[in-house]
């Protein structure tokens, strides 16, 4: 019996204000979405420059194009820091409401993750498609407009990420949570 | 505004006017040469190939030439040469150029022949020089290094890859030969991993004394000269001097040349030319006194060179439309609005037969796309600024730069209009600015509304833009059919589809739920939802007995009905797919906004201001780098993809005319 009273009265006096915890979750996925999205360009924008430079040895007069398509993958990151940022604007770290609950934290953190995620490995697969698509430019300068689009088109998916991240993140200091 | 009519043209002249008639075609250049397979008996091609290799070597003559000319004495540094064009030349310079053009050519040869004496002074040079140091630890001897010795003695001259004194030396010989009396060793030069050395001992001992130093490691000297050292150094720099010498007059020679560099690029132009013309001339039937030229001239300007042919040479036009099996060039001519975006469509590709130009349409949505995905009104002004200047002060530019700048251009004043409705200005640099250094609130209000305060609304807006968009596309395709007079298909593949699609949005703003999601605030009579699903079914009842009427089969006709029906997924996301509009234009502010907070970090103040430009102009410099290409590449995809996908395949080919295809000139028209 005694101890059973031990143990409430140890509880009580470590009572933890578990809503502390909010903030931490909601920076660990700002923090996530500019991380993952940063490293999936800079591995993207790595790959593509190696194909670019590649064939601006070979003909400089092409660089403007593969310049371009060297790019396209680097947009992940931007797209990263852009959901970094607007949560870092929500959640009291860069003005907006500093009052973030447990609850509103982890929001907070499941809001940033499809950035995070799909903007990582999208970057990854769109850098292989633009190496493609650079090598395509290689040999026909003239199918610039097609050769964008590939890698164009695995974009999608970042943005619709981006959307579905960005949309959560405006709407949760709304809730009452 | 569309694409232009293609005629096919054939003329017949007599041969005394062929260089004449060759001249005037490459200088209108409306003509594509395209000349038949088969011609009638007595006709026979010549075979122009020597002509157009010399031709050809002499270009690539006189294209080096101009390089060297340029490595040597590098030209001022003015306009990047996509800047100042081609320069246009009268027909006096070019008969000019014409009559000096072997002479040039001869100078070309002169150039870099002096190139190559320049080059071979320098390496002769080189040569010396590497002499000259190999000959350095010799010097102090002043016999040739190839004695050998006198009657009564022997000599060895030779190094050891050490560093050795005589005293060591001489010890070492005592050593290995105790009988043999007085070897005189002298040390000429020595280094830490070699010593050179004169040694000499009576003629007797001669071979002994040599197998003794050569296992101390004693070797003679690679080719040693037959001078003595010091004089043979003096010839080798005098040699090299002379070497010098003689590159650098030929350099002199070259700088003095340099000033005639555009003479060197005009004549392998006009040799390109000439190369182009035998090119054509190659591929012309002829018979004994008559040739024939066949080509696809538009027929705008097929009049004018009949006529301009038929009166100056008496030549025999023959104007045609082409037949179905005749697959003519294509050339797309359009509006000031339209024209730029020309390059849009040709990177997709060109309109095939039976295609109009797309162009007009794709500009009406690719201005207000493209600027909806930048949406900031600074960067639009800075855009139309930049591409206006570059209009305004370069007339000479190539055409097809001329329009992708316009063509930016318009997208600037896009972006601004865009800008001004959402109140971005450098994203929300004013507030930030007039916050930090001046300490006042500042709001500058948009005209609609701020994206990032409610991003649905502008979600609402993109789906809207992109449903008209979709179903311009649809209209286009209606609009083909019912010019090509299909009007069944018109019905089947378009009118149900709007039906279809159109029903099925306003069956859904209709329902409470998406309202509700949405957070519209307006309803709709109930007799619209059910009027739109009266719509929406027949649009899929419709598809489905319709889409796979190529088949008799009643079965399979009716699955490859539902098929088509199955595209409505296809709707849904090309609808979904314009929520980049709204990703790219927050994507364009928020990074701004970052910028303009990070410029604000130091606070007010001198040093603040100074920290607040750099990261200003660095960021947006940037970010309007990073989002142009953006807006750019999306613009171009929701083109491409979504609007072509509805009506559009293309598969043109691109008109190209025999003309002067010129690196350094321009023909003016004469008049």
């Amino acid at each position: 019996m005694s101890n059973v009273n031990d143990l409430s009265t140890l509880l009580e006096s470590v009572s933890f204000d578990w809503n502390t915890l909010g903030i931490v979750f909601a920076l660990l996925g700002a923090v996530l979405a500019a991380l993952m999205g940063g490293i999936g360009s800079a591995i993207g924008v790595g790959m593509t420059g190696q194909a670019a430079a590649g064939v601006v040895t070979e003909d400089p007069g092409k660089f403007g194009k593969v310049l371009v398509l060297q790019l396209l993958p680097g947009t992940q990151g931007i797209y990263g820091l852009l959901i970094g940022f607007v949560t870092l604007t929500q959640i009291g770290i860069l003005g907006g409401s500093a009052d973030v609950s447990l609850a509103k934290g982890l929001l907070y953190l499941a809001g940033c993750l499809p950035m995070a995620i799909v903007g990582m490995i999208s970057a990854k697969w769109q850098a292989k498609a633009s190496v493609s698509s650079i090598a395509l430019v290689a040999k026909k300068p003239d199918q610039f407009g097609k050769a964008m689009i590939f890698p164009a088109m695995v974009e999608t998916y970042a943005v619709l990420a981006l959307l579905i991240s960005i949309l959560s993140i405006a709407s949760i200091g709304g809730l009452n949570l | 505004m569309a694409v232009l009519k293609m005629k096919r043209m054939s003329v017949y002249a007599l041969k005394t006017h062929r260089k004449a008639i060759l001249e005037l075609l490459q200088r209108k250049g409306v003509l594509e040469i395209d000349t038949p397979k088969k011609a009638q008996p007595l006709f026979e091609k010549t075979d122009t190939g020597s002509a157009r290799q010399t031709f050809e070597k002499n270009v690539r003559t006189l294209t080096q030439a101009a390089a060297l000319l340029d490595s040597v004495s590098p030209p001022a540094k003015g306009l990047p040469a996509v800047l100042r064009g081609r320069e246009p030349i009268t027909g006096e310079r070019y008969r000019q150029t014409v009559d000096a053009a072997g002479d040039t050519a001869r100078l070309a040869s002169r150039i870099l022949a002096l190139g190559k004496r320049m080059d071979d002074g320098k390496a002769e040079a080189q040569r010396c020089a590497a002499g000259l140091e190999a000959l350095e630890p010799w010097l102090p001897l002043d016999i040739s290094m190839r004695s050998i010795g006198t009657e009564k003695t022997s000599v060895f001259i030779g190094s050891f890859p050490e560093a050795l004194t005589a005293g060591e030396i001489q010890s070492r010989l005592a050593a290995a030969l105790p009988q043999v009396p007085a070897v005189e060793v002298e040390v000429i030069s020595s280094g830490t991993s070699q010593t050179c050395v004169f040694a000499v001992c009576h003629g007797r001992y001669g071979l002994q004394v040599e197998s003794a130093l050569r296992a101390m490691g004693f070797t003679y000297p690679a080719s040693p000269p037959r001078l003595p050292p010091g004089e043979r150094a003096k010839e080798l720099t005098r040699q090299r001097d002379e070497a010098l010498a003689d590159a650098e007059a030929a350099r002199q020679e070259l700088c003095s040349l340099a000033d005639r560099r555009q003479e060197l690029l005009f004549a392998a132009d006009y040799y390109a030319m000439r190369a182009e013309k035998y090119r054509v001339l190659g591929d012309l039937w002829q018979s004994p006194h008559v040739f024939q030229v066949t080509g696809y001239v538009p027929a705008e300007d097929a009049e004018a060179l009949g006529r301009a042919l038929e009166e100056d040479f008496g030549a025999c036009v023959e104007l045609r439309d082409p037949r179905e099996d005749e697959d003519p060039p294509v050339k797309l001519k359009n509006g000031p609005l339209a024209a730029p975006v020309e390059g849009v469509v040709e990177g997709y590709s060109l309109p095939g037969r039976q295609e109009t130009d797309p162009a007009p349409v794709v500009a009406l949505f690719y201005y207000v796309l493209f600027g909806l995905m930048l949406s900031d009104a600074a960067y639009g002004l800075l855009m139309v600024l930049g591409c206006g200047l570059i209009l305004l002060k370069f007339k000479n530019i190539e055409e097809s730069l001329r329009k992708s700048l316009t063509m930016f251009l318009f997208c600037g004043i896009s972006t601004t209009f865009w800008g001004v409705l959402f109140g971005s200005y450098f994203g929300d640099a004013i507030p930030v600015i007039a916050r930090t250094f001046f300490h006042t609130e500042i709001t500058v209000p948009a005209v609609w509304f701020v994206p990032l305060d409610d991003p649905m609304r502008l979600l609402l807006f993109s789906f809207l833009l992109g449903i008209l968009h979709l179903f311009t596309g649809l209209g286009v395709q209606a609009y083909l059919l019912i010019r090509r007079k299909r009007f069944a298909d018109a019905l089947y593949d378009t009118v149900f589809w709007y039906f279809l699609v159109g029903g099925l949005i306003l069956l859904l703003l209709s329902t409470e739920m998406f309202r509700n999601m949405m957070s519209l605030s307006f309803t709709l009579p109930g007799w619209v939802g059910t009027t739109a699903a009266v719509f929406a079914g027949v649009g899929a009842v419709g598809i489905v007995l319709t889409a796979g009427r190529e088949s008799k089969n009643p079965g399979k006709r009716l699955l490859k009905g539902l098929y088509g029906l199955y595209n409505i997924s296809g709707y849904l996301s090309d609808i979904l797919s314009y929520s980049r509009l709204l990703a790219l234009g927050l994507a364009t502010g928020v990074i701004a906004n970052v910028f303009n907070q990070l410029g604000s970090m130091l606070g007010g103040g001198v040093g603040g201001a100074i920290f607040f430009t750099v990261a200003f102009v660095i960021g947006h410099t940037m970010n309007l780098a990073i989002n142009v290409l953006g807006a750019y590449v999306h613009t171009n995809r929701l083109q491409y993809v979504e609007f072509f996908g509805k009506f559009y395949e293309g598969g043109g080919r691109k008109f190209q005319p025999f003309a002067a295809h010129t690196k350094t000139f321009k023909f003016t028209e004469e008049k």
